[in-house]
């Protein structure tokens, strides 16, 4: 269990190193998933299927609320570059 | 400690895979009330309340390799699970790395002033007239995560801001984004920018992007080409060592 370690403000370098490390392998996971995700998925659709890009899609379907994101109406099967308002 | 953050309690169940429930788990265990907070507060990308839990850890007396595995490793590496599986996607993943980036902002100076620098500086940005971050956002994401201090300069970057950052910042490597090839002439101006700014000789640059190609890179001058995140890492990493022997040279 972690606790406030008063004695011992100092950095463990090597501890520091394996975390940084593994800060990195995980970054990695996530950069080679996004590889393979964007293939079919554009990478601007959230988990809530709302469009997060700050640029104009054909694929943004703006909702009654206007402080709510636009959803995305968007097909995972059709290359969504071709619908960005560009 | 058991999991008693409700919140944190429900993001584990996402992980179901037995090796990684007994790492990510014994990592949760280890932590208190408090890193189980921050690991939370990172997960959902809470970047303002990463930013306070982190101080208030530092001002009672958590060691920065504490707050670092126990509360903001912690929560990336559920993050990581969730992204894998489909849970979450890139927007959500980049929420979170905001919100690792506003705790490491408070760390890494303590890690700096540790005897463990930075490995150089880079300035990021997306050229003139395009509004397309996400590829470089990725980018920078993993920049950091390899010790890299990044600055980012957004989306429709003019040349003469990425010399100016590189000036205020002493930055070694220049990373430009491009998604559009009518947008992609704009990294050929930039690098004339710098030459013209008489510091091209001080910075090593890295162009990316859909369009971008090794060739298209090579003909416009530049030093590196990365087709990925992983593989802008990697060219980061080479060209800062080749400047480092040069400049030493």
């Amino acid at each position: 269990m972690t606790h406030p370690d008063d004695t011992n403000p100092q950095v463990d370098p090597e501890r520091l190193k394996a975390s940084m490390n593994r800060l990195f392998e995980i970054y990695r996971d996530i950069s080679t998933k996004a590889d393979e995700v964007v293939k079919n998925r554009c990478p601007y659709k959230n988990a809530q299927s709302r469009c997060t890009a700050n640029f104009g899609c054909r694929n943004q379907f703006f909702t009654k609320d206007q402080a709510a994101q636009p959803v995305c109406a968007g097909s995972d099967h059709i290359d969504y570059r071709s619908a960005w308002d560009i | 400690m058991p999991i008693t953050n409700e919140g944190l309690k429900k993001e584990f169940e996402h992980v179901t895979r037995p090796g990684e429930q007994k790492h990510i788990g014994e990592g949760l265990e280890r932590a208190d009330s408090l890193m189980q907070e921050l690991a939370y507060q990172l997960i959902i990308g809470g970047h303002l309340e990463v930013d306070r839990l982190t101080r208030e850890a530092l001002d009672n007396g958590y060691t920065a390799n504490t707050i670092l595995d126990d509360g903001l490793l912690n929560g990336m590496a559920i993050v990581g699970v969730k992204f894998r599986d489909n849970i979450i996607f890139v927007p959500e993943v980049l929420v979170a790395a905001r919100a690792m980036k506003a705790g490491m902002a408070h760390v890494e100076p303590i890690l700096s002033a540790s005897g463990v620098p930075p490995i150089g500086t880079v300035i990021m940005g997306t050229v003139k007239g395009d509004l397309h971050d996400i590829g470089k956002n990725l980018c920078i994401m993993m920049l950091r995560g390899a010790g890299f201090v990044v600055h980012d300069l957004g989306v429709d970057t003019a040349p003469d801001e990425f010399v100016d950052a590189v000036a205020e910042h002493e930055a070694q490597l220049v990373g430009m984004s491009a998604l559009l090839t009518t947008t992609m002439p704009n990294m050929g101006r930039t690098i004339a920018a710098f030459e013209e700014a008489g510091l091209r000789d001080e910075v090593r640059i890295m162009v990316g992007g859909a369009p971008v190609t090794q060739e298209f890179a090579d003909e416009m001058g530049a030093d590196g080409y990365g087709e990925n995140a992983v593989e802008c890492v990697d060219k980061a990493k080479e060209l800062i060592v080749l400047l480092k022997e040069l400049q030493g040279a």
